[in-house]
C-alpha cells in the first residue's frame, strides 16, 4: 500500500512523458492502464472482503447449521431447517410485523415532520438558526443516553410525560408498560432522534434550489401550494430519496432503544429483527437460528433498497 | 531512490519499536521477580488473569476492592477485574469472547445457567483442583455447582428471594411487623396497607417483579416444580403451576398489588424504588439488595421468609464463579487460586457483611463474627435460615430460553391478555421443542 501511494505521482509523470514522446509504445502502458484502477482499489477491496463479504458469507454458511455460540466445534448441517423453524414460529412473524410497522411509522413521521420543519426554518433570522441547532442536538447524543432519558420521562408513575399530562388534566398514558403503547413509544423516541438530522438535510436541499425558478413561478402567479408541489418537492426529490433509503435501513436495524428501554417486551410487543437475532444468539444460544434470521434481515433490507431504487429513482429529478 | 529511503526508514522504525518492546517486557519481568517472595510460578513472572463480574454499584465496588486485596497478597498472580453489565449481558459478552478467543479466565455465571455453559464444554472441570475441599461450602448452595456429577462452579454471591417489609407502615396499620406468613396473610396485609386517595392509589400493599425467580418460589411453595426430575418435561401444567398466576392477577385486579413496569431488571429497579419511596409497603427481592435498601430507606426495613403456600419455599439464586475451559493451564491454576480465595471464609464473611449476600462456607455462618452480626442484624440471617426450604434452580441447557417464554406468558396474564390456563398452555406448547435441545 505504502509503495503504491509513493509510486503514483512518479508513474503518472512518466506516463505522460512517454505518451508524448513515443506514442507507438502505447500497448505496454495500455496494459498497465487497464490494471491500474484495480491495483488502486485492491486495498479497499481487501478491507471489504475481510470485514463485509467474508462475514456475510459465513453467516449464510452458519444459517444452514445447527450451531451454538457456546460450542463452536459441534456444527451440524441441517439444510433449511433453521429457516423452516423460523417460518413456523408465530413469534417470528410478530417480530417481522413489529419491525415493518416501526419502520413505516418512523420513516413517514421522521421525514414528514422534518420536511415541514425545514420549510418553516429555512429563513435567515438568527432565531431560526438557534432552533435548527436545538432540534439537531438529539442527533449527536448517543442513542443509549437518549433511551435512558426517555425511559425516565416515560415512567408511568414518576415520569415527566405523565406529570405533564396530569397537569393538563389528561389521563396518564401507559407508555412502555402496555403491549399496545410500547411500540408507539419507541417510534416517538426514534422520530425525536432522527428528525433534526433530516431537517438539516432538507434545509441544505432547499437552499440549493435556484432562486430564479421561484422568481419565474412568482411571475406566473403560481399559488404557494402549487409552487410547493410543482417546484419544491420535485427539486428536493434527490434529498427525499436519500433520506428515505437511509432512514429505512437504520430503522430496520433498531437495537439500542429496544435493548435499553423494553428488551422486546412487554410480551414481545416491541421485539424487532435485530434484537430478536441478538436474543436468539446471545441469550438462548441458538446460533443457527440467529444466523438464519440475520440472512432474512439481509434479504429484507436488500429487497427494500432495491424496491426504493426501482420505483423511486425514476421519479427522482437530478439536476 | 526516494522510495528505497522510505522503506529503509520504515524498517528501521519497526526494528527499533520491536527492540523497545522487548526491553520493556524484560524490565517488567525483572521488576516482578524482585518483589516475588510468595510461593507460585517458578519463573517469577506473574500470571495475569481476567475476571469479568456482573454486579454494579456498591457491590461492584466491593468486588474491585477484594480483587485489589488479592493482588496485594498474591504477588505471583495479577487479577484484572472488569464490570460487564448485569448477569445476562455478562453471559452474552462471555459467549462472544469465547467465540473470538479472547475470553476471560474467571467469570460469574448466574446459578441457573451453569448447566448450559458446562454442557457446552465452556467450563473447566474443577474437581481435580478442588480435591474434595468443596465440602466446605454450604450444601444448600451447591445445587447449581454440579453438572453431570462434575464440579464446575463454586458459590460466590448467593442469594434467595426474601420478603422485605416497611415495618413502620405495618405497625401503623396495626399489623405484625414480622410480616405475613402465608399467602392468605399476604393478601390480608396488602389490603390493609393499600391506601387510596380518590381513585389514585397512594400506597400499594405489595409489589414484585414478575420474574421467573419469584414464580419458581411460589411454585415450590405449592409443592410443585418447574421441570420433571429428569429435566425433560415441563411440570407446571397443574394447580401448583397456576396458583401463583392466580394469586398475582387477582391481587393486581383488586388494586392491592402493583405490577412494576419495565422489562427484566428494570422492573426490579422500579419495585425497589417504590419500596424506598414508600409507594409500596412490601416487596419481593433478593437478599443481595439488603445492604442497599437498608442504607437508603428512611424507615425500618424488615426481612422475612417468602410467605408460605403449602410450605415455605424459595429457589437459590445469584451467581457462581467459574473457570473457563479455553484458558491456559497456568492461568487456570491461578484462576482456581483466585476463586478459592474469593469464597474462603474470611473473604466471604467480609463480602456478606458488605453486600447482604449469603456467606458461602459453613464455617463462615458458624463463625463467632457472623453469629454476633446476626444477633445485631437479624435481617441478614433470614436468608441463611430460609436455605432450609430452598431448592436449586432448574439448570438444563434449554432453561434460559424456557424461562423467557414463561416470563412472557406471565406478563401476558398480568396484563389481562390471557387467563392462567391459557398462559400455561402457551408455555407448554413451546416447552417441548425447547427442552429437546
Amino acid at each position: 500500500m505504502q509503495n503504491e501511494a509513493v509510486a503514483k505521482p512518479e508513474i503518472e509523470m512518466l506516463e505522460s512523458a512517454h505518451a508524448q514522446a513515443w506514442p507507438q509504445q502505447k500497448p505496454a502502458w495500455g496494459r498497465w492502464e487497464t490494471i491500474r484502477p484495480y491495483a488502486y482499489v485492491t486495498p479497499a477491496l481487501l478491507f471489504f472482503a475481510l470485514f463485509f463479504f467474508y462475514p456475510i458469507g459465513y453467516v449464510m454458511y452458519l444459517s444452514f447449521h445447527d450451531w451454538s455460540l457456546l460450542n463452536l466445534e459441534a456444527k451440524e448441517w441441517v439444510g433449511f431447517a433453521n429457516f423452516t423453524e423460523l417460518f413456523q414460529e408465530q413469534d417470528f412473524y410478530q417480530v417481522v410485523i413489529n419491525t415493518g410497522l416501526f419502520t413505516v411509522l418512523t420513516v413517514a413521521l421522521g421525514i414528514g415532520l422534518a420536511f415541514l420543519l425545514a420549510l418553516w426554518l429555512n429563513r435567515k433570522a438568527k432565531i431560526y438558526g438557534i432552533i435548527q441547532g436545538t432540534i439537531f442536538s438529539p442527533h449527536i447524543i448517543s442513542l443509549v443516553s437518549v433511551s435512558m432519558l426517555w425511559m425516565w420521562m416515560m415512567d408511568p408513575q414518576y415520569g415527566l410525560l405523565n406529570a405533564v399530562l396530569e397537569a393538563l388534566g389528561l389521563p396518564a398514558y401507559t407508555w412502555l408498560s402496555d403491549t399496545k403503547s410500547a411500540l408507539l413509544s419507541l417510534v416517538l423516541v426514534s422520530v425525536w432522534k432522527v428528525v433534526g438530522y433530516n431537517t438539516i438535510v432538507f434545509i441544505a436541499g432547499l437552499q440549493s434550489i435556484p432562486r430564479d425558478i421561484y422568481e419565474a413561478a412568482e411571475l406566473d402567479r403560481s399559488s404557494r401550494i402549487k409552487t410547493l408541489y410543482k417546484i419544491t418537492v420535485p427539486m428536493l426529490s434527490p434529498t427525499i430519496f436519500f433520506l428515505l433509503v437511509i432512514n429505512t435501513i437504520s430503522s430496520f436495524q433498531v437495537f439500542d432503544t429496544i435493548a435499553i428501554m423494553t428488551q422486546g417486551g412487554p410480551v414481545s410487543s416491541t421485539n424487532m429483527l435485530v434484537y430478536y437475532i441478538y436474543e436468539q444468539g446471545m441469550d438462548f444460544f441458538n446460533g443457527g437460528i440467529a444466523s438464519a434470521a440475520s440472512v432474512i434481515l439481509l434479504g429484507l433490507v436488500g429487497l427494500l433498497t432495491l424496491v426504493h431504487f426501482a420505483f423511486m429513482s425514476r421519479r427522482v429529478h437530478y439536476r | 531512490m526516494k522510495r528505497w529511503a522510505s522503506v529503509f526508514l520504515m524498517l528501521l522504525l519497526s526494528v527499533s519499536l520491536l527492540v523497545a518492546g522487548c526491553s520493556q517486557s524484560a524490565s517488567k519481568t525483572g521488576g516482578a521477580a524482585e518483589g516475588e517472595k510468595s510461593a507460585g510460578a517458578g519463573d517469577g513472572k506473574p500470571v495475569e488473569i481476567d475476571f469479568w463480574y456482573a454486579l454494579g454499584g456498591k457491590n461492584g465496588k466491593k468486588i474491585e476492592e477484594m480483587v485489589q486485596k488479592f493482588n496485594e497478597t498474591h504477588k505471583d498472580i495479577v487479577v484484572k477485574p472488569a464490570y460487564q453489565g448485569d448477569y445476562y449481558q455478562n453471559h452474552a459478552k462471555v459467549l462472544s469472547a469465547i467465540t473470538a478467543g479472547n475470553q476471560p479466565d474467571v467469570t460469574m455465571v448466574e446459578a441457573g445457567v451453569v448447566g448450559t455453559f458446562a454442557n457446552a464444554k465452556a467450563l473447566e472441570d474443577l474437581g481435580p483442583y478442588a480435591k474434595e475441599m468443596e465440602t466446605k461450602y454450604i450444601p444448600g448452595l451447591m445445587g447449581n455447582s454440579y453438572w453431570k456429577d462434575k464440579l464446575y462452579a463454586v458459590p460466590f454471591n448467593r442469594s434467595t428471594p426474601l420478603l422485605y417489609v416497611n415495618k413502620d407502615k405495618l405497625k401503623e396499620a396495626g399489623l405484625d411487623p414480622a410480616g405475613p406468613k402465608t399467602w392468605d396473610e399476604l393478601i390480608e396485609y396488602s389490603r390493609k396497607l393499600t391506601k387510596k386517595e380518590g381513585d389514585k392509589t397512594k400506597t400499594y400493599g405489595f409489589s414484585t417483579p414478575i420474574d421467573i425467580w419469584f414464580y419458581e418460589a411460589l411454585v415450590f411453595q405449592n409443592g410443585g416444580s418447574i421441570l420433571s426430575e429428569d429435566g425433560k418435561q415441563l411440570a407446571i401444567n397443574n394447580e401448583a403451576g397456576k396458583a401463583p398466576i392466580k394469586l398475582w392477577t387477582s391481587m393486581v385486579k383488586e388494586g392491592i398489588m402493583k405490577n412494576p413496569p419495565g422489562e427484566k431488571y428494570n422492573a426490579w429497579d422500579v419495585a425497589k424504588q417504590d419500596f424506598l419511596n414508600g409507594q409500596v409497603a412490601m416487596i419481593f427481592t433478593s437478599t443481595g439488595d439488603l445492604q442497599a435498601l437498608e442504607s437508603n430507606a428512611k424507615f425500618d426495613v424488615g426481612t422475612a421468609f417468602l410467605p408460605a403456600g403449602k410450605t415455605y419455599g424459595a429457589p437459590t439464586g445469584g451467581a457462581n464463579l467459574v473457570v473457563l475451559a479455553k484458558s491456559s493451564d497456568a492461568k487456570k491454576k491461578a484462576a482456581w487460586e483466585f476463586i478459592q480465595w474469593m469464597t474462603d471464609t474470611p473473604q466471604t464473611i467480609d463480602w456478606s457483611l458488605a453486600s447482604g449476600y449469603m456467606p458461602a462456607t459453613t464455617e463462615a455462618v458458624e463463625s463467632k463474627q457472623m453469629q454476633d452480626v446476626y444477633k445485631e442484624r437479624p435481617n441478614l440471617k433470614v436468608a441463611v435460615d430460609q436455605l432450609e426450604y430452598a431448592k436449586a434452580r432448574p439448570m438444563v441447557p434449554g432453561y434460559k430460553e424456557l424461562q423467557e417464554v414463561i416470563m412472557a406468558e406471565l406478563q401476558r396474564a398480568m396484563l389481562g391478555q390471557a387467563t392462567p390456563d391459557e398462559a400455561i398452555a402457551a408455555v407448554e406448547k413451546k416447552a417441548e421443542k425447547i427442552l429437546k435441545k
